[in-house]
């Protein structure tokens, strides 16, 4: 009898603290999936059609981007201009502007890019950052000297930033992960800001 | 990238154990960072020849492979240093192999390197590009390391007592990034006297001092110079710069510079 009644008081409290801990468990389980969520809707928000973009889109409409090349003459960036369709999204115009980029000049200036380069895809996401992946390619096609690794990188992180109100700095990925350089020497793992010094005036 | 994958919670609920990472690489870089407030003498110079193995670099047209340069004028260099300087040289590489940047660096650190020089030969588009130039460290830091960079800048090198280890950034990065940031100003000036004798020895075209985001630099906790000899895409300075005359040539002119920047640091 005595040690029934034990059992029972000591369970109790056992079950109390189960039952706390139960209650802690669901709370970090919804905070995690909660916290992931909040992420993975931000990064989606911003590749999300805008109204007004989409109904441009639907008429065929154009708009001018800028473009950065070389030329044979110096070793600045070169402005050429380029139209490309509108929308939906910033991301797929950005997408756009980087396939004419690798497509090449019009107007006889040398690509900065190996000319097989496939943009695979970017993402832009709300605090501005957009996030390119090219194909191997980029790397592989060129044996870079820091010269044309500067060019090439700069010629992609200027022609989004100056096209593109919602891109402010660029992640450059290669076939979907993170690489330490394209040809041994321009820091991968770091945002890029645009750098118009190297552009022609 | 990483902070999209890793979610905020999940960020405060590892920030125990970057905790203890952050005392343990904290230690590391105090030790690395002394260097420049006990014992200012340089004892040990590490001379990076880039590329190697598989990582061919730039690519001249008579073939010319920018690895087999780098080298050539790195071991020049070597001799010319040991002869003439007390300093112990170190290679990060000494024959045709694969190193990476972050080993590189990593060995430059374990070794208590007081200057560090990265050979490079360079290669552009354009067939026209000619010239050397010597690079430093551009910063391209975000706001909250710009912040705490001027912080670093006012107290010294106090580096290890003002890392705030609830930053969501990868704080190893960081911590070695600033070791590169405390010594930019010397890195400018080696990269001023290095690049005078060059202009003044090799008759090229002077393409001055660069700063640029360059990954060798970025880990290295010493002044850190990228010098670029010249430009193996142009044919003419490929000639040059795979005969044994215009790579003694650059390794005297390094030598100068370093002596100077010596001098004046002395």
């Amino acid at each position: 009898m005595a040690a029934k009644k034990g059992k029972g008081v000591l369970s109790r409290p056992a079950l109390v603290l189960g039952g706390l801990a139960l209650v802690l468990l669901v709370l970090v389980i919804v905070f995690f999936t909660g916290g992931v969520g909040e992420k993975v809707k931000r990064f989606v928000d911003a590749n999300v059609p805008k109204p007004p973009e989409t109904s441009g889109a639907a008429a065929g409409a154009v708009k001018t981007v800028t473009l950065f090349f070389i030329s044979d003459d110096d070793d600045s960036l070169h402005k050429e201009t380029r139209e490309i369709a509108v929308g939906p999204t910033a991301a797929d115009e950005a997408e756009r502007a980087l396939a004419e980029l690798v497509r090449g000049s019009e107007k006889g200036f040398l690509s900065p890019l190996p000319p097989q380069t496939k943009v695979r895809q970017v993402f832009v996401a709300k605090d501005g950052l957009a996030t390119v992946d090219f194909s191997r390619d980029i790397a592989d096609k060129f044996a870079y000297g820091s010269s044309s690794e500067l060019a090439a990188v700069y010629a992609v992180v200027d022609t989004l930033v100056y096209n593109f109100e919602a891109i402010k700095k660029v992640i450059i990925l290669v076939e979907g992960s993170e690489r330490d350089t394209l040809g041994g020497h321009v820091d991968l793992s770091r945002a890029f800001s645009p750098d118009y010094s190297m552009v022609a005036k | 990238m990483k902070n999209l994958r890793i979610s905020r919670t999940a960020q405060a609920a590892i920030s125990a154990a970057v905790l203890a990472a952050v005392s343990v690489c904290l230690l590391l870089t105090a030790s690395a960072l002394s260097l420049s407030a006990q014992d200012r003498r340089i004892q040990t110079v590490v001379i990076d020849p880039g590329h190697g193995g598989i990582e061919t670099g730039a690519k001249g047209r008579f073939g010319n492979l920018e690895k087999d340069i780098t080298l050539a004028i790195s071991l020049k260099l070597k001799t010319l240093i040991e002869k003439n300087m007390g300093f112990e040289v170190v290679l990060t590489r000494d024959r045709d192999v694969d190193v990476s940047l972050e080993n590189r660096s990593a060995a430059a650190n374990n070794r208590k390197a007081g200057l560090f020089i990265s050979i490079h030969a360079n290669g552009a588009v354009q067939k026209k590009a000619a010239g050397s130039e010597t690079f430093f460290l551009s910063l391209n830091a975000t706001d909250e390391e710009t912040r705490r960079l001027a912080y670093l800048e006012n107290t010294g090198n106090d580096l290890q007592t003002h890392i705030d280890p609830s930053t969501d950034d990868d704080l190893m990065m960081i911590l070695w990034d600033m070791a590169q940031n405390a010594y930019v100003k010397e890195s400018s000036r080696l990269a001023e006297f290095v690049q005078i004798e060059l202009d003044s020895m090799l008759g090229l075209r002077n393409r001055g001092i660069k700063q640029a985001p360059f990954k060798i630099l970025r880990g290295v906790a010493c002044p850190a110079i990228l010098v670029e000899a010249a430009f193996l895409s142009n044919p003419d300075e490929e000639q040059k710069l795979a005969s044994d005359a215009y790579q003694n040539r650059v390794a005297e002119a390094i030598y100068r510079g370093l002596a100077r920047f010596l001098k004046l640091t002395e």
